[in-house]
């Protein structure tokens, strides 16, 4: 389970390699979003939350989006996964709509509370995916099939529980499930809004790293949110920062650090600086 | 933060110090019976005692316990028969009832307009007095069972549709975001999420109606029957054989707790997540 190399005392970070810089990525090969604008209904008039949002993200990236409460992280990736629809732009995910992705299971949906299904073990939920759409499932059998769920439950430390009934698990575990449901799903792109956001620091902390190793295994697209520095810059190749009222990207922060992010990442002046400068972007983006 | 490295490793990260999940945890089986059955047999005693010196004292109130037991003894058959009578009405009004309270309420759940269509009428019907309606009832359909199955069908119609209608919109709508996220399609949401997350609902509702049949065929037999529980109540009630008439009721008090146990324990087997 551990494939992170031993914390050294003071760590001196391998240079990050500079990635061969990737030709401009077609449409199949990312997701691209063009020009998304959505409103709300307000009192009296209607409220822009989202502003001519453009964003590109190359396939098998972890990107995270960061900013203020309410400045349209989740109405954004509710728009990614086709549970809401944008009033302009344009959105692809590999080429497809978002519609044409969640008909081909493309799309793994990791909500902020774990939303599992209370009847079922972690095993059952885990393998979700395999008991629903099957026609997806059957159209895309040699293209990709769902992964083992008692395999990614063991990489998430779960191999005991398999059987357990959620009420049966505490927070951080419920939490891992899901987690595993979304990787079983072996969709190309994972959609998380605050995974971890309703659990204590101690048991997120830990779910940080079991979602980094899992993550690095697995290499799928992420487009994650969330509320903490640390945790964006943890697990992300790219921050992107928002700014509210409307949300727009404000900026777009690459984090320059290896991967696999060794063991005690976070205690490195590099990882100190990333922080800081998205701090440091977020105030901007408040105050422009 | 240096302390930090030592918490951000995965061994440790895996599992926060928490107690490996158990392995299904022995089951206390304290003696929990003296707590739990000798103080209702003491109220029971101290209730019977009671009715015990009321039947002494007046006669025409409460007849004596043990002439309940000789009237139930002494006639099983007339009991039986009877009871079996009434228990059919029950059981076919119960499931003709349940049974379409269930189809309205999937149909309300997908189709609003329904909704706005249907639920005046059956809070019309939840509102008129059974035993105002089983006269007419009788008038309509001759002294068969139709009237008691219907009557009994129309009192556990209403608290099934309001429950399963509630029971089938208690989907969580994080779950209801990760099956749409999947393009599930709607007999997969029914079959996999609204119908499981209703069951707590419907069985609730279940025990209520289990309840309400028996006292719906029972109350529908007062007027005009010759046969059933309430029949005999009637009866006995007109030659004021007392004993007769409270073992009748007695009966109908035990099966309906029958009923009532019976829906529990299938409600135990079936909603095991709780
Ligand atoms: N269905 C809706 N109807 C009306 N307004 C909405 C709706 N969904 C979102 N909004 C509004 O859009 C804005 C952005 O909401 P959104 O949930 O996307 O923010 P967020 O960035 O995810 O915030 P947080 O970090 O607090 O989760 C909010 O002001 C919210 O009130
Ligand atoms: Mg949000």
């Amino acid at each position: 389970m551990a494939t992170r190399t031993s914390p050294t005392p003071t760590p001196t970070l391998p240079a990050a390699v500079p990635a061969p810089l990737p030709p401009p990525p077609s449409d199949d090969a990312c997701i691209r979003v063009r020009g998304v604008s959505r409103s709300f209904p307000g009192r009296g008039s209607d409220v822009l939350v989202l502003d001519g949002v453009d964003l590109t993200v190359p396939q098998g990236s972890f990107v995270t989006l960061f900013g203020p409460s309410g400045c349209g992280k989740t109405t954004l990736l509710r728009i990614l996964a086709g549970l809401q629809t944008q009033d302009e732009g344009e959105v692809r995910l590999f080429g497809q709509t978002p519609g044409q992705a969640a008909k081909d299971k493309n799309i793994a949906w990791i909500p902020q509370s774990s939303a599992l299904l209370p009847w079922a073990g972690a095993r059952r939920n885990a393998d979700l995916s395999r008991r629903v759409n099957r026609r997806a499932g059957r159209r895309d059998a040699d293209r990709r099939a769902p992964g083992d769920p008692v395999a990614v439950l063991g990489e998430m430390g779960l191999a005991g529980s398999v059987d357990l009934l959620p009420h049966q698990l505490s927070g951080g575990m419920r939490q891992r499930v899901s987690l595993a449901r979304g990787f079983v799903q072996s969709a190309p792109l994972m959609l998380m809004d605050e995974p971890f956001s309703a659990l204590d620091e101690l048991t997120r902390e830990g779910l940080r790293y079991q979602l980094l190793d899992t993550w690095e295994r697995h290499r799928r697209t992420v487009v994650f949110v969330t509320h903490s520095a640390t945790e964006a810059v943890l697990l992300s190749d790219t921050v992107v920062v928002m700014s509210a009222r409307p949300g727009r990207i404000s900026t777009v922060i690459d984090v320059d650090l290896p991967r696999p992010r060794p063991a005690g990442i976070d205690a490195s002046p590099e990882f100190h600086r990333t922080v800081a400068r998205l701090r440091a972007a977020v105030d901007a983006g408040r105050t422009a | 933060m240096t302390t930090g490295i030592a918490t951000a490793s995965p061994s440790t990260s895996t599992d926060v110090p928490r107690p490996a999940p158990a392995a299904p945890r022995p089951r206390r089986r304290r003696r929990r019976w003296p707590r739990t059955v000798l103080p209702p047999l003491v109220t029971f005693a101290l209730l019977a005692v009671l009715w015990e010196w009321v039947a002494t004292v007046q006669a025409s109130v409460l007849p004596r316990l043990p002439d309940v037991a000789t009237a139930l003894a002494e006639e099983p058959d007339l009991f039986l028969s009877n009871l079996g009578y009434t228990l059919g009405s029950a059981a076919l009004g119960f499931v003709i009832g349940v049974s379409v309270a269930l189809v309205l309420a999937v149909l309300v759940v997908h189709v609003p307009l329904l909704h706005a269509a249907i639920m005046p009428v059956a809070v019309l019907i939840h509102a008129t007095p059974v035993l105002a309606i089983a006269p007419a009832l009788i008038v309509a359909f001759g002294f068969g069972k139709l009237p008691h199955v219907l009557i009994v069908a129309l009192i556990t119609f209403f608290p099934m549709l309001i429950n399963a209608i509630a029971g089938l919109r208690s989907v969580s709508t994080e779950l209801l975001d990760v099956f749409r996220s999947m393009a599930a399609g709607r007999m997969e949401v029914f079959w996999q999420l609204r119908l499981p997350s209703s069951l707590p609902f419907l069985f609730a509702a279940g025990k209520t109606c289990a309840t309400l049949a028996i006292i719906g065929a029972i109350v529908s037999e007062f007027t005009g029957s010759v046969e059933g529980i309430g029949a005999v109540i009637i009866t006995s009630t007109k030659y004021l054989d007392l004993p007769q008439m409270w073992a009748a009721i007695f009966l109908s008090a035990f099966v309906s707790l029958l009923c009532l146990g019976a829906v529990g324990l299938a409600e135990r087997l079936v909603v095991r997540w709780r």
